[in-house]
Parts: C-alpha cells; structure tokens; sequence
C-alpha cells in the first residue's frame, strides 16, 4: 500500500516539476478573432504543401488581448505572429519594446469591414456616423447620454429602440468601430471635439469613443455567431461584427449602409465605405530564424491573399494591388518598423 | 368539520401534483436537448462524398510506386502537384464548377488512398472524396440557387453518397468542416482528466483522511473547514487567473498544455473531492474503528484497512462528480490558452491541446455554416464520455458498497 502511495505521490511531484522544453517545433500565433480564420486556413494549406512541418498553434484572444501576449518578450513561451484586426498603438510598441522585442514586421494581408447589420424583418435602417455616434457615445458631446429610441437622435429614423450587439472592449473590432465610425460621428457633429484632440487625447477619448453602458449597447464577447442568432429572434436590434459574418448570413440579415455606403466587397475594397479597416499580422523578426515554418507561413500568406485566391472566399477582401506588392516586399527583405511608422494613422 | 378535511386533501393533491409538474418540467428539458442534439449531431458523424474517377497514368505524376511506400511520400506528392492533378479530374468529371464541388482537401483523401495502394498510379480509379460546403448546403436545400441545379442533375445520377465519417473520430480541428475530427480534443481531455485526477484525488483524499481521523477540533481546523467549503463554491474562472498567474508566469509551464489545464482543473475539484470523502469517512460508524483498536491495530492499519475500504464508495461518488464538473469546465482553460486552433491530437502532457466543451465552444463561432452539425456531433461525444464516467461511479460504488 505504501509502495502504491510512493508511486502516485512521486508522479505527482515530477508532473508538477517538468518545465518546458528549450526550444518549439511549431509556430505559436495569437490575436484578433477577425483574423483567425483566414490565419487558420493559411497555416493549413501551409501544412498540406509542407507535410513535414507542424501545424501553428493559433489561439483567438482578441488583437489588444494577443497584443499583450506578442509584446510579453522574445522565447519559447511567446509567440511568434500576432493578428490584428487594427494597427498596433505606440503604447504596445513601446511596451514590445520595453520587453526586448525588438524588430516587429508588419504585414498587411487584407481588408474588413466592420458592418452593422440587422434581421431581414428589421426597420431597415439607414445610418451615418453622426447618428451612431449620438446613439452609442456615453456622453454625446459633452452631455450624458439619453437617446432611447432611433428617432430621438435622428428624426427622419424610425421609432424603434436603440439596441446595439457588439463585440467586447478585447476587441479590435470595437476598436475600429471606435475610431473609424464614433471618432469621425463625433468631429462631423461637435466642432470642440475636433479641438480636443490636438490638446487632450483622453479627454477627445471620453467624449467620442466611449460607449455607453447602461444596456443599450450589449456586449456579447468575441463569439460573433452568437450576435447573429440573437439579431435573428430580435429583429429591432442592430448587430457589429466583422464583414465575413454578414457575408456568410446574407439570407438572413441585411447590411445597414452608413453615409449611404453599402457593406459591399466592392465598397470596402476601394474604401467607400466608412467601416472599412485593413487587417494586420505583425511578426516578431527574432523568431524568424528559430521558429521552423515562419518563413513558409509569411510566403504561404502572400500566396492565399490575392483578390482570386482562397482567403477571399473565406471572407476576406483583397487589399490594394500596391498594398500587398509592399507587404511582399517587407515579407521579403524582413523590414521592421520603428514607433513613427505607426504615428502615420491614415489605412495604407 | 367536513369541510375542513376537503381543503386538508385537496391540499394534499396540490403539493403532489406541483411536485410531478417540477419533474416533468425537468424531464422535458433534457429530452428536448437530447432530442435537438440528436437530431442536429447524428448528420455530423457523416459526410457526403462524390465519387471522382482520376485517370492516373494520362496525369504523369512524377514519383514512382516506390516513393510512395516511404516516409516523405507526403512530401513527394505535394511536389509532384497532386492538388492541381485532383483540381483537373474533378473539371473534366464534373465540367467548369468541379472545383466547387469537391471540398478543399480532397487531394489529401486522393493522397490516402495512393498511399494505401500505390499500384492505382497505373491505372484509372474512381476515388470517393467529400465534397464541398457549397455542395452540402445545397443537399440540405439551402445554398446557392445555382448550385442546387447542379447538385441536383448530379444527385439523379446518383454520385452521392453518404458515408459514416471516420475522419471525424479520428483527426483533430480543420478549418473546413469537412474535414474536422474530434479526436484531438477527446485526446486532450484525457490527458488533462489524467493530470486532474492524479493531482487531485490523492491530496484530497489525504487531507479528508487526516481531518477526519488525526486532526484536533480546534478553532484552526475550523477555519480550514469553512475556507475548504468556500474554495469549492468559488467561480471556476477565478481558478483559472490562479492558473495563470501560478503555472504559466511564475513557473514558466508552456501555454495551452494539458498539463497545466490538468494542475488548474485539479485545483478546482480538490475541496469537492475533500468535503466528499470527509463525509464518507464521517459515515463510518465509530464502532469499527474502536473494534480494530481494540483488537490492537494501529491507526494506519484502522485507516487503511476498515475506514478506507467502506467509505470508498462515498469517495469514488464524489471523486467522479468532481471530475465530472473539470470534463464539462470550460472558463479556467480559456485563461490558460486552450482555446486555440490546433490541428494535430496532443502526443504527451507539454503539446498544445485543446478539450471537448473548448472545441465545442470554438466551432460554434465559425463563420462556415457546416460547423452546427459538428458542434452537435462534438456535443453528443462530449455526453457519451460523460455517461460512461458516471457509468464507471455506479459501478464502482456498487462493487464497493457494503451494507449493515
């Protein structure tokens, strides 16, 4: 009996003192749910055309969520690419680079739109960015927030209740939805705002990007099926998530325009549309050598992302044809960027 | 008087009656779920596939029946374009929407089966290989409208057929739902149940024992009891931040391995599976042990060979509770990085991996419709390990139980 205790009491204690092994086989990519699948699919083909790599581990955390992971240091236990549904902020540059990681590339591979979307029974709304902003800012220029129905922040719209499902604060896409929509909404309509941002950032942030929070604004984590089944038994309420959700439940939801623009490949290709937002991989240089299978993966990218290829089918919208002649380029000759690179806000 | 005994009984009839209400309420829920399940999960276990006839000889594929019995036979037939050689078959057997029709990795199906007889490369085959998503929805009546005209001139031929999936019980995720297999996930959770239940029955069953028989009544033993009663209604994300912060930064284990999904698992069944034996241990009548000191035992030979042995069936019930609970845990595993996609079943405790409710979780948020039938085939598996669990409690209690 003893002998028997022995045995499970020292396997417990090797279990708990084994520790990692000093090197991977295998790719480790983290971040943004809007990237995912096509970051899935790549890595896939990867391993169907190389048969003697590893599959990548690809984990959806949400780009702030894997930015955070990316930028915890250079080594086995970090990873290797992150996907970013937006670009990197100086903040989480500095932090990378507070943390010895040191030569970051950043590679665009396509394009997305954050759509709004609503039930095919829906009021058929028709928004611009002004309205949203005054429907979803927690304090719409400067005063706290009231607006209960569409028709109290437009009256030309119907008058149905303000209710919004969208993705947590994890994610990039309210980051887009932030930034491109809210941002813009807000300087359209409040002119001290637009002076606010030259002086005070965090005050420019309180007022146009924050969203209320008191239920008109649910928040349904970074599971976008669960916002479309929940449009389709509540056909009142206004759904955001990424392009590629409304593409694939076009028989059941219908895109909200904004400024008159629909969510469209066509719109979002050639920017018309106000929600349109490049999607980013950012790699770690350092791991380029170590880790087998980056250099197949980056290559294996660039050969999915053309406008015929199979990332498009999966959703994705091809970028620019200039766009992406630079990406292979940074692919190619392993360009890194410094913290002015990303100070250039405008989507390249 | 009369009248009085009427409202008694009828009083009676009612509580009866609310009482037989609540468990056919309870009952119609869970049927309602095994029957939606059911009926969602079982076209997950099979796939469609088209028959696409491959005339090997004319393709010239460039590696000879020898490669193939090797190891980088793989490697040799990605090189010599198989992809592009099943692309031109599926074109020429089907006309200008072949490529649609069969799915993505039908070449890797073509490759199985070059593998397994490499004397096909002489000859002209018909090789059964899954079709589409498109394809699919368009069987299911959904689709594009094009589609369906074309799936249906081809059902009438009779190309179609349908097959039990045995790619699904033995491969791990895809991103194509025709290609997914839950194995790696079934793999992973035994991995990780392994870890949890060699972790956590042995220390808590220790600390159960020595509670109960050596320790002292005393204000500290209180505290513990109270602190033990509260670990185990704690919320389980809470356990998984203790994972995080423990396991993954401080003593540096890799991110998404079973074993840490094991260690942070156990931490969370440890006080059910402690307050489970401490009352089993409890229900053993003092009269045993105070017959086995009389009779000169000492205590070890008390504990181990009269109050163990009949509290065991109490300690296997809450053992497997307890287990049950970390099978069906998905929120302190997402912490520690087992959400991820990982497309080949684990081989040891440190290799990423995943488990059934996380996989489960993961493909309810695909975008390709084809992922519901799987999420309910993955559900059906998930429920199929659990029944057989619970299973194994009532069998072991009864071998075990002893009565007086």
């Amino acid at each position: 009996m003893y002998g028997r205790l022995t045995v499970i009491a020292a396997t417990a204690i090797a279990l708990t003192g084994c520790s990692q092994d000093s090197s991977r086989d295998y790719m480790k990519i983290v971040g943004s749910s809007t990237v995912y699948p096509f970051s899935t699919a790549v890595a896939e083909a990867m391993v169907n055309t190389n048969p003697a790599l590893k599959t990548p581990v690809i984990e959806s955390t949400g780009t702030g969520g894997g930015m955070k992971l990316f930028c915890g240091g250079v080594g086995v236990q970090h990873p290797d690419v992150e996907d970013a549904s937006r670009r990197m902020t100086p903040n989480e540059f500095a932090a990378c680079t507070q943390n010895g990681v040191n030569g970051i590339m950043e590679i665009q591979v396509g394009m997305d739109g954050v759509a709004l979307a609503e039930s095919k029974k829906g009021p058929k709304l028709e928004l611009t960015r002004a309205d949203i902003y005054k429907a979803l800012a927690a304090n719409p220029m400067g005063k706290p927030q009231t607006a209960k129905f569409w028709s109290d922040v437009n009256p030309s719209l119907p008058h149905t209740p303000i209710q919004v499902f969208g993705p947590p604060s994890t994610s990039g896409t309210r980051d887009a939805l932030a930034e491109l929509i809210l941002a813009k909404g807000c300087k359209e309509v409040d002119p001290q705002a637009a002076k606010l941002e030259e002086t005070d950032k965090d005050a420019f942030k309180e007022r146009c990007q924050r969203i209320r929070e008191d239920g008109a604004y649910v928040d349904k984590g970074e599971n976008d099926n669960i916002i479309v089944q929940n449009l389709t038994v509540s056909p009142n309420a206004v759904g955001i998530f990424g392009y590629s959700y409304l593409e694939e439940n076009r028989d059941r939801l219908n895109g909200v325009p904004i400024n008159g623009v629909a969510a469209t490949y066509e719109n979002i290709a050639d920017r018309s549309y106000p929600g349109a937002r490049p999607l980013f991989i950012y790699v770690k240089k350092q791991h380029l050598n170590a880790v087998p299978g980056m250099k197949q993966f980056l290559n294996q990218y660039s050969q999915m992302w053309g406008p015929d290829g199979p990332l498009v089918a999966k959703g994705m919208i091809a970028a620019p044809a200039d766009v992406r002649a630079n990406s292979e380029k940074i692919i190619e000759q392993g360009i890194t960027i410094t913290a002015d690179t990303l100070k250039d806000d405008e989507l390249h | 008087m009369q009248k009085r005994i009427r409202r008694r009984y009828a009083a009676e009839r009612r509580f009866k009656f609310m009482g037989l209400a609540a468990v056919v309420l309870s009952a119609g829920f869970l049927a309602f779920l095994l029957v939606t399940m059911l009926s969602n999960g079982l076209a997950g276990f099979s796939r469609t596939e088209v028959a696409l006839p491959i005339d090997f000889p004319a393709a010239k594929l460039d590696v000879t029946a020898k490669q193939l019995q090797n190891r980088g036979a793989d490697l040799a037939l990605a090189g010599a374009g198989l992809d592009e050689v099943v692309d031109k078959a599926a074109t020429a057997a089907f006309g200008e929407q072949g490529i649609d029709i069969i799915s993505d990795r039908a070449w890797t199906e073509v490759r199985e089966a070059l593998k397994s007889d490499p004397t096909l490369l002489s000859r002209k085959a018909r090789i059964d290989v899954p079709v589409s998503q498109d394809v699919q929805n368009a069987l299911d009546g959904g689709g594009k409208p094009a589609m369906r005209a074309i799936v249906s001139g081809m059902q009438a031929k009779g190309l179609f057929s349908n097959k039990f999936d045995f790619g699904f019980l033995t491969s791990a995720d895809s991103t194509d739902p025709t290609n997914v297999g839950i194995w790696g996930a079934l793999k992973g959770s035994l991995f990780t149940m392994l870890v949890t239940l060699l972790i956590a029955f042995p220390i808590g069953v220790l600390s159960a024992v020595y509670l109960e028989e050596y320790a002292p009544r005393n204000r500290w033993t209180d505290l513990i009891e109270v602190s033990i009663n509260n670990l185990a209604a704690v919320p389980s994300i809470i356990f998984g931040l203790l994972g995080l912060a423990v396991f993954l930064s401080f003593l540096n284990l890799p991110r998404s391995a079973s074993l840490v999904g094991g260690l942070t698992l156990a931490l969370m069944i440890m006080p059910v599976i402690v307050i489970a034996s401490r009352n089993a241990i409890k229900a053993v009548p003092p009269s045993i042990r105070d017959a086995a000191l009389g009779v000169g035992a000492s205590k070890v030979q008390v504990i181990f060979h009269h109050v163990l042995p009949l509290a065991l069936p109490g300690i296997l019930t809450g053992t497997i509770i307890g287990m049950a609970r970390a099978l069906g845990e998905t929120a302190p595993l997402l912490m520690i990085g087992m959400r991820a996609f990982i497309a080949q079943p684990p081989e040891g405790l440190t290799d990423p991996a995943t488990v059934l409710p996380v996989q489960i979780f993961l493909w309810s948020d695909q975008v390709s419709r084809g992922f519901v039938e799987r999420t309910s085939a993955a559900i059906i598996v998930l429920l199929v390990f659990l029944l057989a669990m619970n299973a194994l409690a009532i069998y072991l209690r009864n071998r075990f139980e002893t009565r007086w």
